[in-house]
């Protein structure tokens, strides 16, 4: 096969991590290309923010936190540093060979280091009536907000976290009416989420915004906290949503849209891809990356940064993507980095916060293996949490051997529906610690690739 | 089968298709059996190979074990009970797409017939087109075999461990064999789970087999690892009701019941014994992707949604090590260099035949482990 072309640093990814990271490492005269599946760069959090920014009077409404992205944006438009737009890495390998397919045809290129900064993807929340149409993520409902000013009147959400009051409140400023908002945290703050709560005063005004956001949509929507027994209900459309209050009374809400969320997860299917080393993290409940101080992966020459390697939220994400551009600078250039320990206090500080909110909003049991036996575990392969449970009972030893029981996980998402939850249920089931129970293993290719795509890498070659 | 043999324990090391069919046997004769794997049952290249069962391209020497095999194939549900419905008969299509590959083609089933084997037969190019009308350019005739088709592989061997338990014998999983060493008249396993001991010791540790066998201080064997691999696609209307590949070339080719095609053959992916995993290069499966689309060019637009690897042993003449080894009470069943899977049944009955000193069905002469020796 024909080697692609050779960049200094290839950076997949162009939210907060990667951009800040191209950014910095361009400046810092090293060849740079970022790879980054969206039409334009700006990553979920910041996504669309450059079509947005010339009709920022028509969406107001996405708030303060939003724009504050666009002179990250503007500054990686100025940078040196080549954007790749609608190009989607399907596999890295250990000598850093980078496999994309762009315009309808695979290609590769080598690096001389790699940042993977594919950010974090909404936890799967497999409830029955979850696949019903009319149901759909809050993170989904956020998206269409922000690329195409839409939304859906008298809504229900229904969840827990962070993103979940921003978009409701995103939502209620964009001037659409929601019929409920249905808080699934659980009761009430423990002794030690007050500890914890302690450094995040140091961000005193993410808290504020957050008690602001709570107060508006109390104000202006029928809401309920500590739901629990959510069951979504309809049979080819969702027609609503039944749970218990907090007072232990049973309620039932019609709903044509309902959104759902429980919080955020590191996207870990190309770092698992690439066989780099992860760590179960109980605080947050999913698999982060093993990474040191700047970012470097158990691979050498491979670094992750932003959210994909641990929920840190944007600002933090922007830092751990310069750290690691200075880290492959001071190695490309073969000297020291000096104020490491600086950067570690800075990138602490901005997610002070974050103790708080995972323990605040860390997802209850039910929401993470469904409590319905009919509510479907994979969605690719239409399987059932009886369908799952009924394999695990014939004793696997873990989630790898279930996929040759029942096929979980086996489908084109490649488990990232249903890994989480299968692993909860083997954890259940059997009792061996979650990080012992282990993770699906990942396999190539992570992003859409066709048949016909590959094979032009064979062409190349026999053209060469 | 005249006399009543001595029950003895034996121990079979590796959950492979091998081990499974050979614990299964040894088992069903009325052995004490222990079937011991380092992972899990079909961890590796037995339970997720392409899973053609193909009687097809075989060496001359491997044929008569192959035909064999089919033997048990065809009356798997005697066998494995439950599981023999992954099997699925079907045929077996190797076309030319060129003069090079029409005169290889042609040269094969000559020399078949030569040697006294039918079940390989010629095809000219318009016989192929109506068994197959989805193909979508013209072929240069190919082999044909009747009845060779595709099983899920893992639940095939499944299938040989499960019947091996239900006749008695011991399954031990995530057991590491650490150290084997003779102890009187038989051997001591020393594992991750305790030391066990056994009259006899079957290896059939497939890429691991090699250094198995020097512990147990047999000479050393030519063997080297590597990992098959394959891609599978999502699902289509079903186009394909064949097993397929190209003479000349490594494709395999096929189409399950699911409609999703399963694409790979003979390419190696890097086999890591350390990590216990085959490291994944999908560029490498980029030629057999254009063999696919040259077939059949609507596969062009279906999406590969895995592709993975599993560890195998492959030995210099790319054939197995069947066969007693220098040490007394070890039988060595290892080595298939990836293509095993259909022999497995039948390798399984001669490996209970050598453990209890029996002639087994055919001659396996040519898998002798002794054969690197004299090389050496």
């Amino acid at each position: 096969m024909t080697a692609g072309s050779h960049y200094d640093l290839v950076i997949i990814g162009a939210g907060p991590a990667g951009m800040a990271a191209g950014i910095e490492a361009s400046r810092g005269g090293l060849r740079v290309l970022i790879l980054d599946d969206q039409p334009a760069p700006g990553g979920q959090v910041y996504r669309h923010i450059s079509q947005n920014a010339v009709r920022r009077e028509a969406v107001p409404y996405l708030g303060g936190d939003y724009w504050s992205g666009q002179a990250l944006a503007d500054a990686f438009a100025a940078s040196s540093a080549e954007l790749w737009s609608e190009s989607r890495v399907w596999q890295i390998t250990g000598d850093r060979q980078v496999f994309l397919s762009r315009h309808g045809a695979a290609q590769s290129v080598s690096a001389g280091a790699i940042l993977i900064a594919t950010g974090a993807m909404e936890r799967p929340m497999p409830v029955r009536g979850w696949t019903l149409p009319g149901v759909m993520s809050v993170g989904a409902a956020q998206t269409m907000l922000k690329t195409a000013g839409s939304g859906a009147d008298g809504a229900v959400f229904a969840g827990s976290g962070p993103l979940f009051y921003l978009t409701i409140w995103q939502y209620l400023q964009a001037g659409f009416a929601v019929r409920a908002v249905i808080d699934t945290a659980p009761a009430k703050m423990t002794l030690a989420q007050y500890w914890l709560a302690l450094p995040a005063l140091l961000q005193p005004g993410l808290l504020l915004k957050g008690l602001r956001w709570r107060a508006a949509i109390r104000r202006k929507t029928d809401y309920f906290v500590q739901a629990t027994s959510v069951a979504i209900t309809g049979e080819e459309q969702v027609t609503g949503l039944s749970f218990t209050d907090a007072g232990g009374k049973r309620q039932t809400i019609p709903a044509e849209h309902l959104f759902i969320h429980q919080g955020v997860v590191p996207n870990v299917s190309l770092t698992m891809a690439s066989d780099l080393a992860h760590r179960w993290c109980s605080r947050q409940l999913c698999w982060h990356p093993r990474t040191d101080l700047f970012g470097e992966s158990s691979v050498a020459g491979i670094f992750v940064a932003g959210d994909g390697m641990g929920i840190a939220g944007a600002a933090a994400a922007v830092s751990s993507g310069r750290l690691a551009a200075r880290r492959i600078i001071a190695r490309a250039r073969g000297i020291a980095l000096p104020m490491a320990p600086v950067w570690r206090l800075l990138k602490w500080r901005q997610a002070a916060i974050r103790p708080f909110l995972d323990s605040l909003f860390r997802p209850p049991d039910e929401w993470r293996v469904p409590q319905d036996d009919k509510a479907i575990v994979c969605r690719c392969e239409a399987l059932t949490k009886a369908d799952v449970a009924a394999a695990i009972a014939l004793g696997v030893s873990g989630p790898n051997q279930l996929k040759g029981y029942c096929r979980a996980g086996m489908g084109r998402c490649q488990g990232r529906m249903c890994s989480l939850t299968i692993q909860k249920m083997i954890h259940d089931h059997g009792g061996q610690p979650e990080d012992k129970v282990g993770h699906l293993r990942i396999r190539p290719p992570i992003r859409p690739l066709t048949v016909g795509e590959l094979a032009a890498l064979a062409n190349d070659d026999a053209n060469a | 089968m005249t006399m009543p043999t001595p029950r003895e324990r034996i121990i079979v090391i590796g959950g492979g298709i091998q081990g499974c069919a050979a614990a299964c046997f040894l088992a069903k004769r009325g052995q004490q059996v222990t079937l011991i794997e380092k992972d899990h049952i079909g961890r590796h290249a037995s339970g997720v190979n392409a899973g053609g069962v193909r009687r097809l391209g075989r060496d001359p020497c491997e044929i008569p074990l192959s035909l064999a095999a089919m033997d048990i194939w065809t009356s798997l549900d005697d066998e494995i009970g439950g599981h023999a419905d992954a099997f699925h008969p079907c045929f077996y299509l190797k076309v030319a797409l060129d003069e090079a590959g029409h005169a290889l083609g042609l040269a094969r089933v000559d020399s078949l017939r030569q040697a006294g084997f039918r079940h390989e037969v010629w095809l000219e190019d318009s016989d192929i087109r109506s068994r197959l009308p989805h193909l979508s350019g013209r072929t240069f005739g190919g082999i044909l075999v009747e009845g060779d088709g595709w099983a899920v592989p893992w639940r095939i061997v499944q299938g040989f461990a499960r019947a091996a338990v239900r006749h008695g014998a011991t399954l031990v999983e995530d057991c590491r064999v650490l150290d084997l060493k003779r102890d009187g008249e038989g051997w001591q396993v020393n594992s991750s789970k305790g030391t066990f001991a056994a009259d006899q010791v079957v290896n059939c540790a497939g890429a691991w087999a090699a250094a198995l066998a020097r512990r147990a201080g047999e000479p050393a064997l030519p063997l080297s690892p590597h990992a098959p691999m394959l891609a599978v696609t999502d699902r289509r209307p079903p186009i394909l009701p064949a097993v397929m590949g190209v003479l000349g070339h490594t494709l395999s080719l096929k189409q399950l019941d699911t409609g999703q095609f399963v694409i790979g053959g003979g390419v190696r992916a890097r086999a890591d014994l350390d990590k216990n995993r085959g490291e994944v290069a999908i560029p490498e499966l980029a030629s057999s992707m254009r063999l696919a689309t040259t077939l059949f060019a609507d596969i062009a637009s279906t999406q590969i949604i895995r592709c993975w690897s599993g560890i195998e042993g492959y030995m210099p003449d790319n054939l197995p090590v069947i066969g007693r080894g220098r040490q007394p009470g070890l039988v060595h069943g290892f080595g298939f260099s990836a293509h095993g899977f259909q022999l497995g049944p039948a390798v399984g009955e001669a490996l209970a035949d050598l453990v209890m000193g029996r002639q087994p069905r055919v001659s396996l002469e040519a898998f002798d482990p002794r054969r690197f020796e004299s090389a050496a």
